[in-house]
């Protein structure tokens, strides 16, 4: 009888502790979210998108330098890495089904997603800033597509394989060549999925700081000139935060809530269609 | 990771056929081959260029003796990776000891405890954490975390941990806040969701019938987890406990605020010290001389090395559990 009571016991102490772990994630979630949003939004105001940043130590000012690089890099890492992430799924999912090779290469990819983005920095800086002589946006899109790819090459790999084979063969049936039926049938069939797949990756770069630093690098100034050095939002936080005014301090946390914002959005949204779409758990 | 894939295991096995005789598709072939040869080209170059750039360090140091060299002397052009891996080995190890308890406790919860309309949320909340730049943990942590940890928890460590004899070295100095513990702090909030979502997979894994033969003989609740759920779900626990360890060697941002840059190794985890990447972060664009550079190029390369090692490991071990536990359909 005691024995029994002290295993029930064990068992409550032991899943107490559980749930305690389980709110504590949560606590770190909200605890984190929550200063974001009161620091940020004590900083943010009109002014902070339409102004370009005011001489160091003058208060007033704005990021919208560090706004439309942000933007420019982003978009340009996505015209390079998107292309290039879904073909090559569709060869691992389609050409090389169930070959070794597809194997092989979507472990490799999946090694890639993790691997140190501060090392991608390093590599565009040798293979390109060096031989350029300076900094410049295209090298910061390039590290960027460097991360995406292998990000949607797994992905549409994924959403290619969920598209049954019936649909396929039926197209075979017809007489379609196979370049044929990926385009027009296998394709409409996980478009939701790849396209939400193209955009979780893309709030994914667009969050990163690292391998921008010694790519893009940063800017105090407005320029749309991708050849040259150009601000992002989170190099600009980094600088920013590590400055020695309050007033930079206010406007990294107020750059901070708005990319934070942004990125968990498309996150909670991508998540959502996708779960819809194919999770029936 | 978010959400499971189901693979229809029959159709791996169909092989398509392929027309060679329209051209078109030949060409297709070709282009997405190319797209997929991509990720294997990018981890070759990268691997190429950064030991073709670290060379003249390579040259000069030496492997094992750039390893064990504790000099970071960039006015001498001295330099030795002693003190960068011995800051990642610790904040990486630091992170994993707090966030594993953490990640395997919520893995349970979600799958064994919670009521079935909470498991979808919080799990989903857990990883929502994962989606959170890095340098947003970077701000907060230097803002927000770092005068907590020096006004109230250190100070407290101090007191407590700090009078122990064996670990109390660990835990005396000055509590800037600014240091080894903050920054493994960070560290284990960032890699939480990565060994958590891994570990409920894994349980998930668990057939029912097994659990609830457990359950039939008398074992209360705990005992299943303990001694069914775990032992079966190890390979699975495995894998993302070191999925979560390369992670944790490469995250710059995040720990490049709170870590101090300082070269040195210490015996207090309220010192402040250096990792690899923060390293990088801090001194790539201020590399004035070759030497300098090159020493850089050549961290950069062993954490590469490093990392690509680990997530290797682990994605073998991920492969191997999901070969064993195929998922029902």
């Amino acid at each position: 009888m005691q024995r029994e009571r002290i295993r029930k016991l064990e068992s409550v102490i032991a899943l107490t502790v559980s749930t305690f772990a389980a709110a504590l994630g949560i606590f770190w979630l909200v605890f984190i979210l929550g200063s974001v949003i009161v620091h940020g939004a004590h900083a943010l105001s009109p002014g902070f998108f339409v102004h370009d940043p005011t001489p160091a130590g003058i208060p007033g000012g704005g990021m919208r330098n560090a706004f439309v690089g942000q933007f420019l890099i982003t978009l340009f890492a996505t015209i390079i890495g998107v292309p290039v992430g879904i073909l090559g799924g569709t060869f691992l999912a389609e050409y090389a089904r169930g070959k070794r090779i597809s194997h092989y290469v979507s472990m490799l990819a999946d090694i890639m997603v993790t691997v140190p983005t501060i090392v991608v920095g390093t590599f565009i800086y040798a293979i390109m800033v060096k031989p350029m002589g300076h900094f410049s946006g295209w090298a910061g899109s390039v590290a960027l597509a460097v991360i995406m790819i292998p990000v949607v090459l797994r992905t549409t790999e994924n959403m290619l394989t969920l598209v049954p084979w019936t649909l396929r063969e039926a197209a075979f049936a017809l007489g379609a060549p196979y370049y044929k039926v990926i385009m027009q049938v296998v394709y409409r069939g996980a478009i939701t999925g790849i396209f939400t797949g193209v955009l979780l990756s893309i709030a994914r770069v667009a969050g990163e700081t690292a391998p921008l630093l010694f790519t893009s690098f940063n800017n105090s100034f407005f320029s749309g000139n991708m050849n040259g050095p150009m601000a992002s939002l989170t190099v600009t936080i980094f600088q920013y935060a590590m400055g020695p005014y309050d007033d930079w301090h206010d406007q990294a946390w107020a750059a901070a809530l708005v990319i934070t914002l942004a990125i968990m959005i498309v996150t909670i949204v991508g998540r959502m269609v996708i779960k819809l779409r194919y999770g029936k758990k | 990771m978010a959400i499971a894939i189901k693979r229809e295991a029959a159709d791996v096995k169909r092989r398509p056929p392929i027309f060679r005789r329209d051209p078109l598709d030949i060409l297709f072939y070709a282009v997405t081959a190319l797209a997929a040869m991509a990720v294997v080209a990018v981890t070759l170059g990268i691997f190429y260029i950064l030991v073709r750039e670290s060379y003249p360090a390579i040259k000069k140091f030496g492997v094992f003796g750039f390893i064990v060299s504790k000099e970071w002397d960039p006015y001498r052009e001295v330099f030795g990776a002693a003190t960068n891996l011995f800051g990642t080995a610790v904040a990486t190890c630091l992170s994993l000891i707090i966030a594993i308890p953490v990640a395997l406790g919520i893995a349970i919860f979600v799958t064994e405890i919670a009521p079935d309309f909470l498991k979808g949320p919080i799990g989903a909340a857990i990883e929502l954490l994962a989606a959170i730049p890095s340098i947003i943990y970077g701000i907060w942590g230097f803002f927000t975390l770092a005068p907590i940890m020096s006004a109230h928890i250190e100070p407290f460590l101090m007191n407590t941990l700090g009078r122990l004899p064996l670990v109390g070295p660990l835990f005396q100095g000055t509590p800037m806040g600014i240091d080894l513990l903050t920054a493994s702090v960070i560290l284990s909030i960032m890699i939480i969701p990565f060994t958590a979502s891994i570990s409920r997979d894994a349980f998930n894994l668990t057939p029912e019938i097994v659990k609830e033969s457990a359950y039939a003989v008398g074992a209360t609740r705990w005992e299943v987890v303990k001694n069914v759920v775990i032992p079966y779900s190890r390979l699975g626990i495995f894998g993302g406990v070191a999925l979560s360890l390369g992670r944790a060697l490469g995250e710059t941002m995040a720990v490049a605020f709170v870590l101090g840059n300082n070269h040195q190794i210490t015996t207090s985890l309220f010192d402040a010290a250096a990792t690899i990447t923060v390293t990088l972060a801090n001194e790539f664009t201020e590399a004035s001389t070759k030497t300098y550079l090159s020493s850089l190029f050549y961290l950069a390369l062993l954490l590469f090395v490093l990392s690509f090692a680990i997530l290797a490991v682990a994605k073998i071990f991920l492969v191997r559990y999901e070969k064993k536990n195929p998922r029902e359909q």
